[in-house]
């Protein structure tokens, strides 16, 4: 089922996401379910979409494609990110035919990470397409042609989506390569996380012609700690002071209480101004369906 | 220019292991900018192969190694001081340790020749003798003329043609914020030229054909194959 069916008939669309493990999950091993088909099995009736990483943060993992399709196999919607720093273009083309072959409808298109900032830093980036490149060059497949206009026997058809940083300064120059992804194919948008609703409803105003839905992304914060972290080392994201005060100010078992309490806020104030709302719980996705619950009726 | 770092002598003592007598051949064009092969750097050199219980059969120092045009005037006289030498250390960028091995082979002489420098790219000099900056990439299809004369290429640690990723923060890069963001700066140029219109166009993926390695330039021609 593709997000774009569900934003046509209005539907407030909710999507969560998982991490695949560093990892093989071969099929009829013994033990438990690896943790990210865990997460997105728990949280299945109440989202309508899980985003599954690619090689998050750099760091190397079982991949999207696979990963995609193991949560398709447990009824789960998987929404496959695909980024440019791993592949280049023969590559992506022929990750995307796999991807529609294997019965996969969604694609997040992204840049990806520095692998600066990940386990293997001395490899080799690619980046031999960016992200506005990489939809442009989907959008083609949809159509039936290769990036060199070879017609392929079957098209894809895959539904596109793309991320947006409301939180970047100067906004102007983010909303132009925004308005440059839905020239070339984006259909929708997931936010990179915002805490700030003044920076949301600034973004959401300048954006509101844009004529694409877009889902309000939110990282749980899970500790003082973490949302101290995200300020120093995780670049474009800012995390108030008063929050970080708020979260600091009950012992560390009541952590998990006060994100449910500050993620269900955040989405009653700030998920309402768009057309769905991209949780990142990072683990804590058991906090889905009580957030949910929390927000009920808050989100058109 | 080529920048160019020192080798730990110790690695260049790995290399030469086994070479008793080395001639020295230095550069006076960018490794000389970059203090690490000119005349003086190649007498540092000697000084310390020699503490090292090295022979040293000569010391040269051609304006632009890199160049055969420079290179050959001065080492082709030095011809029977080579077959003399073990090996030959070159104090310059890898383009001068390869027109210096294939001058060597020119000259019929089999010789080691080896590096003591990493080269580290093409390098602009920003302030004489302290901070040099990698701006070019030789991509061969450049790009300069639509962002403000500011090169996404090479100072996007990423690379991209159309606009920046989501990770700049006050106007510096994700991967090292060390670095100014190279779309910020593109943006605020651009505004600045009033020509702002350019972010709107969407840029196709880059002909990378055009930088295929190893190229050949005909200078002539101003072909490059």
């Amino acid at each position: 089922m593709k997000l774009t069916e569900l934003f046509a008939k209005e539907k407030f669309v909710v999507t969560s996401e998982v991490g695949p493990v560093k990892g093989c999950c071969r099929p009829g091993e013994p033990g438990d379910q690896p943790a990210f088909i865990q997460e997105a099995v728990s949280i299945r009736d109440y989202v309508h979409a899980v985003n599954v990483t690619d090689n998050q943060s750099a760091r190397m993992r079982l991949g999207s494609l696979a990963a995609s399709v193991l949560l398709k196999r447990h009824g789960i919607e998987p929404i496959y990110q695909l980024t440019c720093r791993d592949r280049n273009r023969l590559a992506l083309q022929s990750d995307l035919l796999s991807a529609c072959s294997l019965g996969l409808d969604n694609v997040l298109c992204l840049t990806g990470d520095h692998l600066r900032q990940g386990d293997h830093p001395n490899a080799k980036a690619v980046f031999d397409l960016d992200s506005v490149q990489l939809l442009e060059m989907a959008r083609g497949l949809n159509q039936g042609r290769d990036m060199t206009g070879h017609q392929l026997t079957q098209p894809t058809d895959l539904c596109l989506g793309a991320v947006v940083n409301p939180n970047f300064q100067p906004l102007d120059l983010q909303l132009l390569k925004m308005e440059n992804k839905i020239a070339q194919g984006a259909q929708f948008f997931q936010t990179q996380t915002v805490y700030d609703p003044k920076v949301f409803e600034t973004f959401v105003r300048r954006v509101e012609g844009f004529g694409v839905p877009i889902q309000y992304g939110l990282v749980v914060i899970k500790s003082p700690q973490m949302a101290r972290y995200m300020n120093e080392h995780i670049s474009g994201v800012t995390v108030p002071l008063d929050l970080i005060d708020e979260m600091a100010g009950v012992p560390p078992e009541g952590y998990k209480d006060k994100a449910r309490e500050i993620t269900a806020r955040l989405i009653r104030e700030l998920a309402p101004m768009v057309q769905g709302v991209h949780f990142m719980p990072l683990g804590w996705s058991d906090l889905i369906p009580q957030v949910m619950a929390k927000t009920k009726g808050f989100c058109r | 220019m080529i920048g160019t770092t020192k080798k730990p002598l110790a690695e260049i003592l790995t290399a030469l292991d086994g070479y008793q007598k080395v001639a020295l051949v230095g550069c006076d064009g960018c490794a000389k900018v970059c203090l690490t092969g000119g005349t003086d750097e190649v007498a540092a050199m000697a000084q310390q192969l020699k503490e090292q219980g090295k022979d040293i059969v000569f010391e040269a120092t051609p304006e632009r190694t890199c160049n055969v045009v420079k290179a050959h005037p001065v080492l082709e006289p030095l011809q029977e001081r080579i077959k003399e030498a073990d090996a030959v250390l070159v104090l310059g960028c890898g383009g001068a340790v390869q027109i210096t091995r294939h001058l060597t082979e020119q000259y019929g002489i089999t010789v080691a020749v080896k590096t003591g420098l990493n080269s580290v790219g093409h390098m602009d000099t920003l302030i004489g003798g302290t901070l040099a900056l990698e701006q070019c990439q030789e991509c061969g299809d450049c790009i300069l003329n639509d962002t403000g004369g500011i090169c996404p290429v090479t100072k996007c640690a990423k690379s991209l043609l159309n606009g920046p990723c989501g990770g700049s923060e006050d106007g510096k890069c994700e991967a090292n914020p060390l670095n100014d963001c190279a779309w910020v700066l593109i943006y605020h140029r651009l505004a600045a030229l009033g020509e702002l219109d350019r972010l709107r166009r969407f840029v196709a993926a880059k002909d990378y054909s055009k930088a295929a390695k190893p190229r050949t330039l005909h200078i002539k021609e101003g072909r490059v194959a």
